[in-house]
């Protein structure tokens, strides 16, 4: 029962963050899209704002491989 | 770094302003800036002539760029700096007959050339398709009182033939004839004869049943397709030869005129271009005043350059460093050859101020080293090394594509690097084929090490940051600096305290920084202001953000490992090696495109946030015009 409530509570860790990030990339794409058309050489700054959210998945991975290990579920 | 740069400023008698322009391009090292408009100096307007001459000149670049471009001439040779010019346009109207006559013929051969081409791909689609029905002309087709049909039937349709025929005998009775061709795709080649006097009756059925005629291509209307064809085939036999002929006069053309084609283009580049550069100068009367910046270790030859083909009447002299803010002065990047790849990376957001700090010697460390440790895998390592020798291979020197391939190439190193360390080839085949042990930590097991290992590399980013922060500000502010250092300094002692917390540290160690840390937070907030606890915690949370290199490197070795018991799992040895191959492709794709990102964001988000200063206007020396940058170099 105890691993069920680690592998829960990894998941849940790693996929809220994941479903932010997502969220938050759709509406960065979009803008990103429509300022591209109009300004092509804001090609990298355009990446790099696609991946600034993903900070917030990449914490949850970190977060929910530490469940994991310490939780004895890994 | 940054080039130290200095500002010359050039007065002389203003008829002198041409030939000083002309020097200037032949030099090819000042970048023009208008001087002060202070006194009786205003900026030079070109006179009514002059801008006459500018749109002419504009004009006959433009005819003789699409005349090159018709022509397909390669790029001339650029005349060297410091190379006499060659010479002036004097003639302009010479210039301009033989762009305007060139471009003129040059367009009337392409015009042919594509007019010949497109009716040669038009009458070969009609040879294919009236290929179908030659097994089918009856010796009568052609004959007086018949008229001969020609449908192809679609393929969805091809069942439907002897329906038509029973659809043709309702219409018309018995008296025509119908012949079908199956072709190759399963369309059907129809041709149907039927008396002349019936056709319409025939017209208005296939149009009924969605039948269309084959049309007769422009040109040869008012025959039928038969004698139509005839016409086309002995029509695409000549057309060939009329291409080799516009070939040859194309070829006449490019050997005439081809030196004196590039010869006026250059030079006709090079007036407009002066041309264009007089409105960065101002004048009186009598006088002209031009400023420049020069690297300043070139200064002292240009001005001595000047001065002895200027003659007595010229004046240069060297604007002291105190009447000119460093904002005005472009910037150029020159670093030692091992850093200069990383340039690209640097070049990739706007460049720095001039008399900030130039990022890259840090990146060239710090990039490939990140890269490294994300991929950190040896087979991926030699894979990306292979690649970044073969772009190598395939590049101009000094080009994009050359630093890209460098770049690749350190990271290349790095990856394998960390690759023996971690015990990582293809994931864990290394380990489980050749016995490889960790010389670190494997690092798909040894996950806090890890994140440990990363943190530690954040802090040591971050404050370094923070450190260039203080250099950069000493020029600027001393309390701008005094609070960068104050934060570097806390950032340290919090992430002192933190790992005593977390006993890496001894526990010692926790309350002497805890002290230190509160005697440091006041001091903080006088020379920062009330946000700098704000600014402190968000430096914190950037050094937080480089565990992504932990989540990005453990995820690949993972999917590596996944790939490997896949391909073991497969049951059959070809298809397991073939999917673990597949996947091994698929994740070192992933492995070179998300460190790379990442790799940028965490330098232009988390290092340069605290020292960078964009803005820096970039360097463009006046010289010879060049198509890529007219007017500039």
């Amino acid at each position: 029962m105890e691993t069920l409530w680690i592998a829960l509570s990894a998941a849940l860790a790693v996929g809220i963050p994941a479903i932010a990030t997502a969220w938050a990339q759709s509406r960065i794409g979009t803008a990103a899209a429509a300022s591209l058309a109009e300004k092509p050489e804001l090609g990298t700054t355009m990446i790099i704002m696609l991946a600034i959210p993903e900070t917030m998945v990449i914490l949850g991975f970190v977060v929910a491989m530490l469940i994991m290990l310490r939780g004895g579920g890994g | 770094m940054i080039l130290e740069m200095s500002r010359i400023r050039i007065m002389g008698p203003r008829e002198a302003l041409e030939p000083m322009l002309e020097l200037l391009q032949d030099l090819g090292v000042v970048h023009l800036v208008p001087p002060p408009a202070t006194g009786p100096l205003a900026p030079a307007a070109l006179t009514p002539a002059q801008e006459r001459r500018r749109r002419q000149l504009r004009r006959i670049l433009d005819d003789l760029s699409a005349a090159r471009t018709l022509l397909q001439l390669p790029a001339p040779r650029v005349p060297a700096r410091g190379e006499p010019a060659a010479a002036s346009v004097s003639d302009l109207a010479r210039w301009a007959r033989l762009a305007r006559r060139v471009h003129r013929e040059a367009r009337r051969l392409a015009e042919r050339t594509s007019a010949l081409e497109e009716e040669r791909a038009l009458l070969l689609k009609y040879r294919q398709a009236f290929a179908a029905f030659a097994g089918l002309l009856p010796p009568r087709t052609g004959g007086a009182g018949f008229r001969p049909f020609y449908v192809v039937v679609q393929a969805s349709q091809a069942s439907q033939v002897p329906r038509i025929r029973e659809l043709l005998a309702q219409a018309i009775g018995d008296g025509f004839e119908i012949r079908a061709n199956p072709l190759p795709d399963g369309e059907v080649a129809l041709l149907i004869l039927v008396p002349a006097g019936r056709a319409p009756k025939v017209e208005r059925l296939l149009d009924e049943i969605r039948l269309a005629e084959m049309p007769v291509p422009r040109g040869y209307e008012g025959s039928s397709l038969g004698d139509a064809m005839a016409r086309m085939l002995a029509r695409l036999d000549r057309i060939p030869g009329e291409l080799d002929r516009t070939a040859s006069e194309r070829a006449a053309l490019r050997e005439r005129y081809a030196d004196q084609i590039n010869r006026a283009w250059l030079e006709t580049g090079d007036a407009l271009a002066r041309l264009e550069a007089y409105p960065l100068s101002r004048v009186t009367p009598r006088a002209f005043v031009l400023d420049g910046w020069v690297p300043a270790r070139l200064a002292p030859k240009v001005m001595r350059r000047i001065e002895e083909r200027g003659g007595p009447d010229l004046a240069v002299l060297l604007v002291d460093r105190s009447l000119w803010h460093g904002e005005e002065a472009p910037v150029v990047l020159r670093n030692p050859r091992l850093f200069r790849p990383f340039e690209l990376v640097v070049s990739l957001v706007p460049l720095p101020r001039y008399g900030t700090i130039d990022p890259t010697p840090y990146v060239a460390v710090f990039f490939p080293m990140f890269f490294g440790i994300m991929l950190g895998d040896l087979g991926y390592g030699l894979l990306l090394a292979g690649l970044a020798l073969l772009l190598r291979r395939r590049s101009a020197p000094e080009s994009r594509l050359r630093a890209a391939s460098e770049i690749a190439g350190a990271c290349a190193a790095f990856s394998s690097i960390f690759g023996i360390l971690c015990r990582q080839f293809q994931g864990d085949l290394g380990h489980r084929w050749f016995g490889m042990r960790p010389i670190w930590f494997a690092r798909h097991e040894a996950i806090e090490p890890f994140l440990i290992l990363v943190l530690g590399l954040g802090a040591v980013h971050v404050v370094l940051g923070l450190c260039l922060g203080v250099i950069g500000s000493l020029r600027r502010s001393r309390r701008a600096a005094i609070g960068s250092g104050l934060s570097a300094v806390m950032v340290l002692l919090l992430v002192a305290a933190l790992l005593a917390a977390l006993e890496v540290l001894p526990r010692g160690v926790l309350t002497p920084a805890a002290i230190a840390l509160l005697v440091a937070f006041p001091l903080l907030v006088l020379a920062e202001g009330l946000l700098a606890p704000v600014e402190l915690l968000s430096t914190l949370g950037k050094i937080l953000s480089y565990a992504r290199i932990m989540a990005l490197g453990t995820a690949s070795v993972m999917l590596a490992v996944v790939a490997n018991r896949l391909g073991g799992a497969a049951g059959s040895a070809v298809v397991g090696t073939v999917f673990a191959l597949l996947f091994h492709l698929v994740n070192f794709a992933l492995g070179l495109f998300s460190p790379t990102i990442h790799a940028l964001r965490l330098h232009y988000v988390e290092f340069f946030g605290r020292f960078y200063s964009p803005g820096g206007l970039q360097y463009r020396p006046f010289a010879h015009w060049t198509p890529s940058a007219p007017g500039r170099t």
